[in-house]
């Protein structure tokens, strides 16, 4: 027993540089041999899916893009699965940025998913708004008058000039939004000054920090459902029947997880046994 | 593969593990990636406000192409300005689709106000327009707040105990059960910042059992903050896997390599003894 305490003191005590090794190696090995672990869409996944689903045929649905390359591989894997959604689905694409690298990233989604996989056409199928700064301010100005916010697309066409355009003036005139969202500005702002005052149903992906944050609002029925972080895109990856980047990387999370909490067990048991002896003496 | 693609898949390995390296120990490379993420930041964000919101929304609404008179005051202003940048201030006036707006000249004027903080002598203007900034986002911040977090809120989870529709117990929709939690959790949750009273007897007690809830919360936030760390360095080992391939001449493995050997190189000579890892390194 002394023995088996000594080695769990010795793990408490090892360079924290040995921890950084063993998790790289545990990420990286399930990155090249996937396991092919189950994937179950949980209940907040599975609303936004719905909610998207039940939308009427040519529902014009406002996307906004609020994350840059640095939580790309939580957030771009949902943007991609909710546009693959809608344009299954024959919706009508809008798509905003309140973070000026979000710009980047929905042109990158666009690309992928409107133009080579889906052969949608600019101007009458989607439309691509791009950033303007002012964070909740832009969202306001999307609520009270978008015309008077973008007078220009993000190839400096003029917006009357876009056919998809005619009969959007304001929040109001969209069906749905999605928020692809990685902090501030995003999901909160859309919720408090868009969808909770214009009652235009709304949902969400974001971030794994920031699932805390927005569950209220779920929970409260202020928005329809919420994608939490890479596990969320994954689950919606396989509601669709399009597996991405997000079930790829699930294997690692997983294992990553285990070995998180088990050092943090062994440097509990660490902690308590010092303690203990310390007290002892 | 074209040579752009290949020169942005070494730079972006470079910066990758020049990150990376930072969980040995400070060294060159983590300060290159560092300095170079906050210089190439600012220089791309004060660019993208500039010819997203000021050349477009603001100079487009003082001197828009659509009123445009070559003889008029403001316009010879307009083409003075246009005598040093024609990209910024183009021949006939900015065509933006905007109407002109002379109103705008009030937020321009806060605006170099604000810049004017960077000379000693009158930074005092840069307060006009920080407390503009300030005054507009506390009231346009207060409206949001009480709508969706407090009478949201409280709309969303008040439940009727005489609803006979209202289980009493189910774990995602809502019951009488969750209700009584949230009930409980909130209140507890408030009362352990009330700190006119000494948390003695029955307030210290409830305010233990505020605690509780608190840490249940902070532990939920911890795990999901753990798993977006997790996800962020997914998707580096990802990319880097990508990049390892011959297409982008191994570009991981090189300079991965050349890494090691200087760190190492560094190591063996005794560098750096005095430039630990950072406690807060994690």
């Amino acid at each position: 027993m002394d023995g088996f305490k000594e080695f769990i003191l010795k793990i408490g005590k090892v360079d924290r540089r040995w921890i950084f090794l063993v998790l790289a190696i545990v990420v990286f090995i399930p990155i090249l041999t996937p396991i092919g672990m189950p994937i179950r869409a949980t209940v907040t996944t599975k609303v936004v899916y719905d909610a998207i689903e039940n939308l009427p045929p040519n529902s014009k649905v406002l996307v906004s893009i609020e994350y840059s390359p640095s939580t790309k591989p939580e957030n771009h894997p949902m943007a991609i699965s909710i546009l693959r959604h809608l344009f299954k689905n024959d919706h009508k694409v809008f798509v905003t940025c309140l973070w000026p690298d979000g710009q980047f990233m929905a042109q990158d989604a666009l690309k992928q998913v409107a133009v080579e996989e889906y052969g949608k056409v600019y101007g009458e199928d989607y439309v691509f708004l791009g950033f303007r700064p002012g964070n909740e301010a832009v969202v306001k100005g999307i609520v009270s008058n978008i015309r008077k916010l973008y007078t220009v697309d993000v190839y400096q066409t003029k917006i009357e000039e876009i056919p998809l355009m005619d009969g959007i003036n304001n929040f109001s005139d969209f069906a749905f939004l999605f928020s692809a969202s990685a902090g501030y500005p995003g999901t909160v702002e859309w919720v408090q000054y868009a969808a909770d005052p214009t009652g235009v149903p709304m949902s969400s992906g974001v971030t794994s920090i920031q699932v805390n944050e927005v569950m209220p609002y779920v929970q409260s029925g202020q928005m329809k459902g919420v994608l939490a972080g890479m596990p969320g895109a994954a689950e919606y990856e396989a509601l669709i029947g399009q597996k991405g980047s997000a079930t790829s990387g699930m294997d690692a999370q997983s294992i990553a997880h285990l070995v998180i909490v088990l050092f943090i067990i062994l440097g509990n048991a660490a902690f308590f046994i010092e303690r203990k002896r310390s007290r002892k003496y | 593969m074209s040579s752009t693609a290949i020169l942005g898949a070494w730079i972006a390995v470079f910066l990758t593990l020049g990150i990376f390296s930072y969980l040995y120990k400070d060294n060159p490379f983590y300060k290159t990636a560092e300095h170079l993420f906050v210089g190439v930041s600012a220089g791309y964000w004060t660019s993208i406000f500039f010819w997203t919101q000021i050349q477009p929304n603001l100079f487009g609404r003082l001197w828009p192409s659509s009123e445009f008179v070559t003889d008029s005051f403001w316009y010879k202003i307009y083409n003075i300005l246009s005598y040093f940048s024609t990209s910024v201030f183009p021949a006939g006036g900015i065509d933006k689709g905007h109407d002109m707006h002379l109103i705008y000249l009030v937020p321009f004027a806060l605006g170099v106000m604000m810049l004017l903080s960077l000379i000693p002598k009158i930074n005092w203007f840069a307060r006009w327009g920080i407390a503009y900034t300030v005054g507009m986002a506390a009231g346009l911040r207060a409206y949001g707040y009480l709508n969706s977090n407090v009478i949201g809120q409280i709309k969303g989870t008040a439940a009727s105990f005489a609803d006979p529709n209202l289980p009493f117990f189910s774990l995602t929709a809502p019951s009488i059960f969750n209700s009584i939690v949230i009930l409980v959790g909130t209140i507890t949750g408030l009362l352990y910042f009330y700190f006119s009273k000494e948390h003695k007897g029955l307030l210290g007690k409830v305010s233990k059992v505020g605690i509780y809830f608190l840490m249940i919360s902070f532990g939920a936030s911890f795990g999901f903050a753990v798993m977006g760390r997790i996800s962020l360095l997914i998707g580096r080992f990802v990319d880097l896997i990508k990049y390892s391939g011959s297409e982008y001449l191994n570009a991981t493995l090189w300079v991965l390599v050349v890494m090691l050997i200087i760190l190492g190189y560094d190591a063996f000579k005794g560098g750096g003894k005095d430039t630990p890892v950072s406690e807060d390194a994690a």
